[in-house]
């Protein structure tokens, strides 16, 4: 009986779809975020008037590669090659950090075309809001998959493993997702 | 020994009373004695007096309290003694049943009340064109809803009344019954139908305004700032000069351009005159925070947003004088309120707005100052100077 | 304060034991950082309790300067200090105390106070589940809001005063600190009290959808579900989609107000000076706040709808009369409160023919409201009524929001709301509908399943008393209000002695003021019940309500995982009450349809060709033997 209770209490499942409805709110709140711009910049007539740096197309293969190393990662620990699992975990990470840090040499450049967050053109502000917003949830997909990292050298349970695998990768494959929709979303409005 | 607390009970209720009686009296006589004290001596008296006020009321509490749980006590007593010699206990079925009714009759007694003698503090006929509009559908609106406030509240509370409990009955299992259920989605359907094809062409009426800028109505300028509003006429060319929030400051309130001719003439006024049956177009526009400019009368409402001028276009029907006779208050004026919270003194940003023949409006009109008065003459002659000197320097400097 | 109030009711909490093996729950685990959503709803209770009496307090604080605009209370300067100086609230205090009258009340009192508590109850107990999806989650929701609450508070002590923009917090006020003291710091913390919050929300809502989608027991199918559970579940639904948004309001009015940017600021001039902003739009705020705040109120009053269903039914010990349409109009509610928000725009500017469609569909929110409403007339119709209090808030309930709705009618009519938009007649209706048919409804909850949360019963003539008074309070408080609103008298003023045609309100004032303080003194018969109750009320027996629902199979000690051994198997929807044939007016859902052959229904097995043969073949035995006699 006690057997039964600790089952139900792990409700795996249910905390999987915990995460998808947690997806559910972050997109929510960055479609807010774009119809704000979309209002914003449809009532006042003011688009973002500037050609976005070429670096956000690097951090973009960036995220999009990092989301392929995730998926092998998740192959790998469903077919038990720990090992890989934890290889293709770290180079995830590694890209991760690397979006990261292209994403503020992005804004180093845009600071440096005379673009400020600190601006009258609050459509321009809106990049940076867009991209610090996206930055906050790398930040937690990278703790999450620090997290499963942990994990998977304590060599806690197959069951948990998997687990944390698979959530860390939803939450990561959301996040590739949101950058390009926001990426495109800023490329066609780039004036 | 519920007797003897029946007893108890009674002495306390009358016990009450004197003590709710004498304080209230006391009181009485002490507030119509501070104004004295407080004239005559430091207002120590009148201080102490409101704590005893304070006071007093905490022990009213208190006392209430007391009797309250008194009279809890006496019911639980009554109840152990009637069961005990096996006697029907209070039915508190019946008891809240009853006051059902009762609430009910009360409240429809009080709510027409309320509808008849606070109803006729509202304000008076809608003294404007659309508000005569407004008018209309809001009495559609009111007897539809009141025929619905009144049959759905009744059913309410005489269902509670009829179907109160006994143990020896059983409810009516009826889980559901479509063709019923249809009826009633269909007909509130049907009378919100009603009210929406009314309203909306009530609102269309009242905001599409096809008419251009200056266009058969008299254009005046109304800006909110904390915690006053402004005012200015377009003058004799009828039409309202440029302006920009860049230009405030000094003499120059409202940041009117004049580089732009048509500013020339305008004018500033203090109180808001409008001529009687002409189209008026407001134009509304805030310098700091949200504003809202509110004319009850004449059923106008629209914000005053900084950064986004809008407008709001109607035609007075009624002078004040008029309205005074009809009102019989020969002190009424109508009012420009804000409506919109916009800080601490936004409870008293008024105008006063008086509705004219057009033949007092012009003589009135005449006699307004000009906008472009001789102090703000000044700081743009100064302006101008600095920023020849300026352009001379840089002329130089080449 | 709250968790203290927690502490100490665990004393006198029977000591129970677990009898289950798995790890000793220490003090600190059990009755603090529990994770237990039974306890979690108690602390959400008790906190919720809390802030509604200080909220109350602030309301009967700002309504003594409006009915006494003149008089000089020096009790006040004692209680509030610079706040009040000479014993007059000042104007920019009064702001203060409406706004976070307002936000504590729509926030911290009805959405955290009622969704987390009776979610959190219910949702494990109703749909048979031993937990939430994520206990852990559900205890930091509970934190979070307790920390939003702290910060709310705090706010008090700040020497500028709490935020004074009122609770819909438009910019620019909200975003210029030098606009008015209150958009200082009591602004700032103010925003981070509200991210704190939907935080808190957020990390409940998930839970709460998770949950009653993933952990029913078995036989527990949608359509058998309590209409708690459905209100619960599409609130957390709404909440879900609906707080983000709010979250991005929120981030760009910080940027705005901590960093310069302009995202709502254009054009502004404060106190002389010429502000840097440029290009920003006042208006976005509003449509992001709106776009929250109209579902906000649903999320508000449809947990109220789903309670008062439900104690209806059980009271009249009839079934709710048209369940399926209960839920179809909570779906439909659902889905309309999100292309409604413009109706509180139609004056701000916005495009006209926007208006006139938001005013369409703000009407037609009114069509499932009125079939609720009738439905729930149905259901007291040839009821047996059984009057406890939670009845009679539970009728309290409707009676008021079919006053209050329908003065929401009068405003969704855009062309109407031009001379009423922010006047007093919203705030009557909003009161009516909020302020009082929705803590109506959060006060019946209370009363129904207090013997749920803390095993005993609430006294019902307190109960009796706290209602009626309360009852009628209300409406003295708040139906004349209406008429000040026609009279074009607006809200949000400090006093209304500065204009000649509104003196002629301040009799009324002084009546509504003094009916507010009388209902306000009522509710010390509730708390005096409620705490009484907890440690010395009678004892409860398992299902002291004769009700149907799974919640009242359980022990009513609690223990974590709710029931001893397996999880109940549910078989039928859960109002077989009064069902003619029936031994007994209730037949709970675990009751299988083979034991109540007496009284099974041929729409009983819609769905189950067996077991409709085998009631058919019971059914002609049952004759054939009446034959043979
Ligand atoms: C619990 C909260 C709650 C609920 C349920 C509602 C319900 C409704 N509200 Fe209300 N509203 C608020 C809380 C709520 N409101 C608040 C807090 C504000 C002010 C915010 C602020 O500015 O501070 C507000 C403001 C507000 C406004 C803006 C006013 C303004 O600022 O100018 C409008 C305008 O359309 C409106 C409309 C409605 C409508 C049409 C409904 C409908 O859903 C009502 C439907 C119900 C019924 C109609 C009654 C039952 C039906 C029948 C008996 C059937 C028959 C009826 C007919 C045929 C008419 N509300
Ligand atoms: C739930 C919401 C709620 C509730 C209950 C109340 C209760 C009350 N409100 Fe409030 N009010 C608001 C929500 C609410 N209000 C909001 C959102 C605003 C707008 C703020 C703004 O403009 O920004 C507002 C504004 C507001 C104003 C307008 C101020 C102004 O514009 O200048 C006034 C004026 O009289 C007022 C009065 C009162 C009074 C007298 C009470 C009561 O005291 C009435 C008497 C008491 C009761 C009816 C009992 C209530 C019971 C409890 C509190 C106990 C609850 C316990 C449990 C549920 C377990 N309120
Ligand atoms: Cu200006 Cu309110
Ligand atoms: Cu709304």
């Amino acid at each position: 009986m006690a057997q039964i209770q600790q089952e139900d209490k792990m409700a795996l499942g249910p905390k999987k779809f915990n995460m998808w409805i947690f997806i559910f709110t972050s997109f929510m709140f960055f479609a807010a975020l774009t119809s704000g711009f979309i209002v914003y910049s449809g009532g006042r007539g003011h688009g973002i008037n500037l050609k976005l740096p070429n670096v956000f197309m690097y951090s973009t293969a960036c995220i999009v590669i990092s989301s392929v190393t995730m998926f092998l990662a998740s192959k790998a620990a469903k077919s038990l090659q720990f090992a890989k699992q934890r290889q293709y975990l770290w180079l995830t990470m590694l890209l991760g950090v690397l979006f990261f840090i292209i994403q503020l040499i992005g804004w180093s450049q845009l600071i440096n075309m005379g673009v400020y967050f600190v601006n009258n053109n609050a459509s321009q502000s809106f990049i940076y809001v867009f991209t610090g917003m996206h930055l906050i949830h790398i930040i937690a997909g990278l703790l999450l998959i620090a997290n499963t990292l942990r994990g998977s050298y304590k060599n806690i349970p197959q069951v948990k493993n998997l687990f944390g695998m698979e959530m860390s990768s939803i939450f990561w494959h959301f996040i590739d997702i949101i950058w390009i929709y926001l990426y495109v979303f800023l490329l066609l409005n780039q004036y | 020994m519920g007797f003897n607390k029946l007893i108890n009970y009674k002495k306390l209720i009358s016990l009450f009373a004197v003590f709710a009686l004498l304080g209230t009296n006391m009181l009485m006589a002490q507030d119509a004695a501070t104004p004295a004290t407080t004239a005559s001596g430091p207002d120590v008296a009148g201080k102490s007096s409101v704590w005893l006020g304070v006071g007093y009321y905490v022990l009213l509490f208190l006392v209430l309290c007391f009797v309250v749980a008194i009279i809890g006590k006496i019911l639980r007593v009554y109840e152990l003694t009637q069961q005990m010699q096996k006697k029907k206990t209070l039915n508190w079925n019946n008891v809240m049943g009853t006051i059902c009714i009762i609430f009910l009759v009360a409240g429809l007694g009080g709510a027409y009340w309320s509808l008849t003698e606070q109803g006729s503090m509202t304000l008076p006929e809608a003294a404007s064109l659309h508000g005569v509009k407004i008018d209309n559908m809001f009495l559609t609106t009111t007897i539809l809803t009141l025929i619905v406030f009144f049959i759905t509240q009744i059913l309410l509370f005489s269902f509670a009344f009829i179907y109160k409990g006994s143990d020896k009955r059983r409810a009516y299992f009826l889980p559901h019954n479509n063709t019923i259920e249809k009826v009633w989605t269909i007909a509130p359907a049907i009378v919100l139908t009603i009210l929406v094809v009314f309203g909306f062409f009530t609102w269309q009426e009242i905001t599409n305004i096809t008419d251009g800028k200056g266009q058969s109505s008299i254009d005046i300028e109304v800006t909110g700032h904390q915690f006053a509003w402004e005012l200015r006429y377009p003058g004799k060319d009828h039409k309202l000069g440029a302006h920009s929030y860049k230009l405030i400051g000094g003499a120059n309130k409202l940041g009117v351009d004049f580089k732009d001719k048509a500013s020339f003439d305008d004018q500033t006024a203090d109180t808001l005159v409008i001529p009687v049956n002409k189209p008026v177009r407001l134009n509304i526009e805030a310098q700091d925070v949200i504003h809202s400019v509110y004319m009850p009368h004449f059923r106008v409402q629209l914000n005053a947003v900084p950064g986004l001028p809008t407008y709001f276009r109607f035609t007075p029907t009624i002078t004040t004088n008029q309205m005074r006779t009809k009102l019989d208050d020969p002190k009424f004026e109508y009012l420009l309120y804000c409506n919109k919270i916009c800080g601490g003194g936004h409870y008293n940003m008024q105008k006063v707005v008086r509705v004219v023949s057009e033949s007092e409006y012009n003589e009135w009109i005449a006699k307004q100052k000009p906008y472009l008065s001789d102090a703000l003459k000044g700081e743009l002659k100064l302006a101008a100077e600095k920023k020849n000197t300026l352009n001379n320097r840089l002329a130089l400097n080449n | 304060m709250s968790t203290i109030a927690v502490q100490d009711h665990g004393h006198g909490h029977a000591h129970h034991e677990d009898g289950h093996g798995h790890h000793h729950d220490t003090f600190l685990t059990k009755y603090i950082f529990s994770q237990d959503h039974k306890m979690i709803a108690k602390q959400f209770l008790i906190t919720g309790i809390t802030m509604a009496f200080l909220a109350m307090i602030m309301s009967i604080l700002f309504r003594i300067q409006l009915a006494y605009p003149d008089k000089s209370f020096p009790f006040l300067e004692t209680l509030l200090g610079h706040f009040a100086p000479e014993g007059h609230i000042s104007p920019d205090f009064y702001m203060s105390l409406v706004t976070i009258h307002g936000t504590i009340m729509v926030f911290f009192v009805l959405t955290a106070g009622l969704s987390g508590t009776f979610s959190n109850l219910l949702i494990p107990l109703q749909v048979g589940a031993r937990d939430m999806a994520s206990p852990f989650m559900n205890m930091l929701s509970y934190w979070f809001f307790f920390m939003a609450s702290i910060v709310m508070l705090s706010s008090f002590f700040v020497q500028t005063g709490p935020a004074s923009g009122g609770w819909t917090v438009y910019p620019p006020l909200s975003a210029l600190p030098k606009a008015m003291p209150g958009s200082g710091t009591g602004m700032t913390l103010w925003l981070i009290s509200m991210v704190l919050f939907v935080a808190s929300s957020l990390m409940g809502g998930i839970n709460y959808v998770s949950t009653v989608l993933n952990m029913r027991t078995k036989g527990m199918d949608l359509w058998k579900m309590p209409l708690t559970i459905w209100a619960f579940f599409l609130t957390a639904i709404l909440g879900v989609l609906a707080f983000p948004v709010l979250v991005a309001g929120v981030v760009l009015l910080i940027f705005d107000r901590s960093f310069g940017t302009s995202f709502y600021l254009s054009d502004i001039v404060l106190n002389g000076q010429v502000m840097p902003y440029e290009g920003g739009s006042p208006i976005l705020f509003q449509h992001l706040f709106w776009f929250l705040g109209h579902p906000e109120v649903y999320i508000i009053i449809m947990p109220a709808m789903g309670i008062a269903s439900e104690v209806m039914s059980v009271n009249s010990r009839k079934p709710i009369f048209g369940y399926h349409a209960m839920v179809y109009s909570l779906i439909g509610i659902t889905v309309l409160s999100f292309i409604v928000w413009g109706h509180h725009m139609f004056v701000t500017g916005m495009n006209p023919f926007l208006g006139g469609v938001f005013m369409i569909t703000t009407l037609i929110i009114a069509v499932p409201s009125a079939v609720k409403t009738f439905n729930w007339l149905a259901t007291l119709w040839r009821g047996n009524i059984r009057f406890t209090p939670a009845m009679l808030f539970a009728i309290g309930m409707v009676s008021f929001f079919i006053s209050g709705g329908i003065t929401g009618i009068f405003l969704g009519n855009a062309a109407l709301d031009i001379n009423l938009h922010d006047t007093y007649f919203v705030v009557a209706h909003f009161h009516l509908v909020m302020g009082s048919a929705a803590i109506f409804g959060m006060l019946c909850g209370v009363y129904h399943w207090f013997p749920k949360m803390f095993g005993r019963m609430m006294d019902a003539k307190l109960g009796y008393l706290h209602f009626w008074l309360t009852f009628i309070g209300a409406y003295l408080v708040f139906f004349p209000m209406h008429f000040m609103g026609l009279d074009g008298v607006p809200r949000r003023y400090y006093a209304f002695t500065e204009f000649e045609s509104m003196k002629r309100w301040l009799s009324v004032n002084v009546f509504i003021t003094w009916s507010a303080i009388v209902a306000g003194l009522a509710q010390v018969a509730f708390i005096y019940n409620f705490i009484h109750s907890i440690f010395w009320g009678k004892r409860t027996v398992q299902n002291p309500w004769n009700a149907n629902t799974l919640e009242w199979t359980a022990p009513i000690e609690h223990f974590h995982g709710n029931w001893e051994g397996e999880i109940p198997t549910v078989y039928r929807w859960p109002y077989d009450y009064s069902k003619p044939g029936a031994e007994h007016d209730f037949i709970q859902q675990t009751v299988p349809f083979s034991q109540t052959m007496e009284s099974n229904l041929p729409e009983d097995f819609e769905d189950n060709e067996g077991a409709l043969e085998e009631q058919q073949k019971w059914a002609n035995t049952q004759r054939a033997n009446e034959q043979v006699k």
